[in-house]
């Protein structure tokens, strides 16, 4: 019998009184055979809850428990040796953790990518590239698994091959967004996912703040890549800041809505990334320098393409833009952005809307 | 006594001959009309009851017996009250039966005598005289337009007694009124592609759309001169010849827009129904079937602005008509038929609040953008072959005085290309790049090896389907004969990938 399973699934009995309870009664295993007059003696209960915790004695939740492990999904409480240490030490830790595929290792590094799931180009190719060297530099990539920022991440380092954990404000059996399938499997080849509900909990916007705190919590470094001036990833940096992890924000420029958040958390004293690969150093993860990109694309342009090319930012451009600062014809643009293209120096964001690849 | 006149029905454009027979004989006083009359036409009987009275013709109390022919055929419309009183006059013998012959008579009276106007005079007096009539007598606002019927001796009359006096060979007072024929208004009223400054890109998706006759969808946001370019399209389309003319006035002539109008429809028209537009008014409906917007827009342009919001049955209908070039409405009465051959223009936001991909200015959630694109019917986007941008004019481009090209410019280019395809696609059902069907695309848009090749890898990069594929080559098929080349080039291709469709892709994206 698992009696932290069971500790945990008492409907009416929250985090808090859970963790109040233990401190009580030491374990759940104790607590699972206090009588109702035991459990009044504590003074910590009401009526409903007394009666939640005797009714819920009365379940078969050995038979569940055993489902769950059938299903592949495993419960970590705060009393398995398992239960990951950087989440064991913040504030308000969840009692039970349901995990599908593989958690971190023990003693791997791990950094937090999160951001706005409506995100600009730039942000998306931020988001790949920091989860694409974090991970080929061993680091497991914790994240939300929303869109955007967050899936960018995942992608980025399931892309390099490396680990990468979600953590869903839902049951870790539901996909959330139904969107991202793909990716939700690509996660659990190599990584995992895992959630403080029960499976078979639905997403609940309510749910989404205390997803936060866990996805802080696991990682050693929160980074935020985009974040407009009121946005989830600032709740995910305060919690970040309350347990003591270091925070980390993507600059932008001033008058862009989506880097609002990522300015005022950089004035707030965020660690500021303005490099990758300086990053990377200081998380003492010796990273290789790259040949500064923009020139060394610029050396492989014929002199019409490098027209082009200059004409082009990590901010999708207008074919109408182009047609107008280049001076060119329909057939000469159109001619040479397929040429860019399949070269892979720029990439088609939107019909007709041309970035620059990093 | 008996009498007999020749009228029509309307079905759809075509007009139907009916003959109207009076018949006055002794016996009880009665006036009776038999032959599967409609409500409107029963009532018939006492307009002209009154109508003879109040022009001096008292109905003498005898057997009077009015039949239509043929019987099988309902006869509705408000046309047949002249006929009927002509019928009855020749029957009195009020007037000469001989006058009556070989004349095609319709028209509406009132209670007072006086003729009213009618719909679709003018298919009813050119299919008279196609049966060998050469006189007809239609209400003398209807004149004009009968006269357009060429080799047609028309007589407009205003009233019951004008008609006696007409039918006796009397001279009236009234003197014939003549309507010139007025010349087209200046050409600087109308809308033109060189009041647009910039939106070069737009401007060249809108005249391969034309040369081509491919539909055409413009996305961009609020303000960027869609409508505007819109408007200007049937400028660049090629005159009309003197069939289509006809063609098009009977549709309007059967929709009944035509009595202000002076002359054959030279222009190619421009229709926009507003976003709330039914079914029925788009395809053309209603008990008595009357042409819709589809119609309207024959031989012009059908603009669907703010497409997304059209009801998606709404859209529906139009997939059958833009295969078939017509529509065709079924009735309890029979089958209605109306040419619909246009081409479809459509315009819409990329988002809700029409920033999208602008992240930073756009403020619609994923799913807001997914649900708002997701509202366009996807076999409709599969009928438009030209997909554009539209972005938002910048200051510079809109202050600039720039000359740019008049649309009688691009119209002679425009008829050029248009001849190149009627050329070779002589000994075939279509006469255009966009109607090039599935299986003779490898004929008519062959290309190399090497561009197989290439296209294979666009195909994979782009994730395209066999139909945009298919619609790609089209579009550069229409490229290459822009630029009077024998065989697509690269060039062609490259250019026509930036003109496909919407993929799903782009708001499906993570």
């Amino acid at each position: 019998m698992n009696y932290a399973y069971w500790l945990a699934n008492i409907p009416g009995i929250g985090n808090r009184t859970i963790q109040q309870l233990l401190a009580r009664a030491g374990s759940a295993g104790e607590l699972y055979f206090f009588s109702e007059k035991q459990l009044r003696g504590l003074a910590l209960l009401g009526d409903a809850e007394i009666a939640a915790i005797l009714e819920s004695k009365r379940k078969n939740t050995e038979q569940e428990y055993m489902k769950l492990c059938e299903q592949g999904i495993s419960f970590l409480s705060l009393e398995d040796e398992a239960y990951p240490d950087k989440l064991r030490n913040i504030p308000d830790a969840p009692y039970g953790i349901y995990v599908k595929g593989k958690m971190p290792r023990k003693n791997q590094k791990t950094v937090a990518i999160v951001g706005a799931r409506m995100c600009s180009e730039y942000g998306h190719a931020v988001a790949k590239k920091l989860g694409q060297q974090l991970a080929a530099h061993g680091v497991c990539v914790i994240s939300g698994m929303a869109r955007g920022i967050d899936s960018e991440g995942h992608w980025g380092a399931i892309e390099v091959g490396g680990m990468t954990c979600a953590v869903l404000g839902c049951g870790v059996d539901v996909c959330y967004p139904a969107s991202g399938r793909k990716l939700y499997d690509k996660i659990l080849e190599k990584g995992g996912i895992l959630s403080e509900y029960p499976p078979g909990i639905q997403p609940h916007p309510g749910f989404f703040p205390a997803r936060n705190r866990i996805i802080s919590g696991l990682s050693d470094v929160v980074v935020v890549v985009e974040a407009k001036a009121k946005s989830g990833s600032l709740i995910t940096a305060d919690f970040a800041l309350e347990q003591g992890k270091e925070i980390y924000a993507v600059p932008g420029r001033i008058y862009d809505a989506l880097s609002a958040g990522c300015n005022t958390l950089i004035r707030q004293g965020a660690g500021i990334i303005s490099d990758v690969d300086d990053f990377l150093k200081e998380l003492d993860l010796c990273g290789e320098r790259e040949p500064y990109q923009e020139n060394f694309t610029k050396l492989l342009l014929e002199k019409e393409e490098s027209l082009v090319y200059s004409g082009l930012s990590l901010r999708p451009t207008s074919m109408e833009e182009l047609l107008q600062s280049t001076g060119l014809s329909m057939p000469e643009l159109t001619e040479l952005l397929a040429r860019l293209q399949q070269r892979g120096f720029i990439t088609e964001t939107f019909k007709n809307y041309y970035i620059r690849r990093i | 006594m008996y009498s007999i006149v020749s009228t029509a029905i309307i079905q759809g454009i075509q007009s139907i001959p009916v003959s109207v027979e009076a018949d006055v004989s002794d016996g009880m006083p009665m006036f009776e009309m038999v032959g599967f009359l409609a409500s409107e036409v029963k009532e018939a009987r006492e307009r002209v009851r009154t109508a003879l009275r109040n022009s001096g013709f008292v109905l003498p109390p005898k057997h009077i017996t009015i039949n239509f022919t043929p019987a099988n055929i309902r006869k509705s419309g408000s046309g047949f009250d002249l006929p009927i009183a002509a019928a009855i006059l020749a029957a009195l013998e009020k007037v000469p039966k001989a006058s009556l012959e070989e004349t095609f008579l319709i028209g509406e009276v009132g209670l007072n005598g006086k003729v009213q106007p009618v719909h679709g005079v003018l298919p009813m007096v050119a299919e008279a005289k196609e049966r060998g009539i050469r006189r007809c007598i239609v209400p003398m606002e209807n004149k004009s337009e009968a006269e357009l019927v060429a080799e047609m001796k028309v007589f407009g009359v205003g009233s019951i007694e004008m008609l006696v006096h007409l039918l006796r060979g009397e001279k009236t007072e009234e003197e014939e009124t003549i309507f010139p024929i007025e010349e087209k208004e200046s050409a600087a009223d109308e809308p033109d592609f060189a009041d647009i400054q910039g939106q070069k890109m737009v401007k060249r998706a809108c005249e391969v759309a034309v040369c081509g006759m491919h539909n055409l969808l413009m996305i961009g946001p609020p303000g960027s001169g869609k409508t505007m370019m819109a408007m200007r399209i049937p400028s660049i389309l090629p005159p009309l010849d003197e069939k289509e003319q006809m063609e098009l006035s009977k549709v309007y002539s059967v929709s009944g827009l035509f009595l202000e109008r002076k002359g054959l429809m030279c222009e190619r028209p421009f229709r926009s129904p507003h976003h709330t537009i039914t079914a029925q008014g788009l395809a053309g409906g209603g008990v008595v079937p009357k042409p819709g917007e589809i119609s309207l827009a024959h031989k012009g342009v059908l603009f669907l602005d703010e497409l997304p919001e059209f009801q998606k049955n709404t859209l529906e209908i139009l997939r059958q008509p833009m295969e078939e070039k017509k529509v065709r409405l079924v009735r309890l009465q029979g089958s209605y038929e109306y040419p619909a051959e246009f081409m479809l223009v459509a315009a819409m936001n990329p988002c809700r609040c029409g920033n999208y991909p602008d992240m930073h200015k756009c403020h619609c959630t994923q799913t807001s953008i997914e649900r708002y694109l997701g509202k366009i019917s996807k076999p409709l986007i599969d009928r438009i072959d030209v997909c554009v941008e539209a972005p938002r004019i910048e200051f510079k481009e809109l202050r600039g005085d720039k000359k740019e090209e008049t649309s009688a410019t691009i119209r002679e280019r425009v008829v050029q290309v248009q001849k190149i395809q009627q050329e070779r696609y002589a000994g075939e059902s279509f006469c255009f790049n966009s109607q090039i069907p599935a299986v003779k695309i490898r004929e008519y848009c062959r290309l190399d090896d090497k561009q197989e090749a290439y296209m294979e890898q666009i195909y994979k990069r782009l994730t395209l389907t066999a139909r945009s594929y298919h619609k790609i080559l089209k579009v550069a098929r229409t490229l290459a004969d822009m630029d009077g080349e024998e065989k697509i080039q690269n060039r062609h291709l490259n250019e026509a990938i930036c003109y496909r469709s919407l993929d799903k892709k782009f708001w499906e994206r993570v």
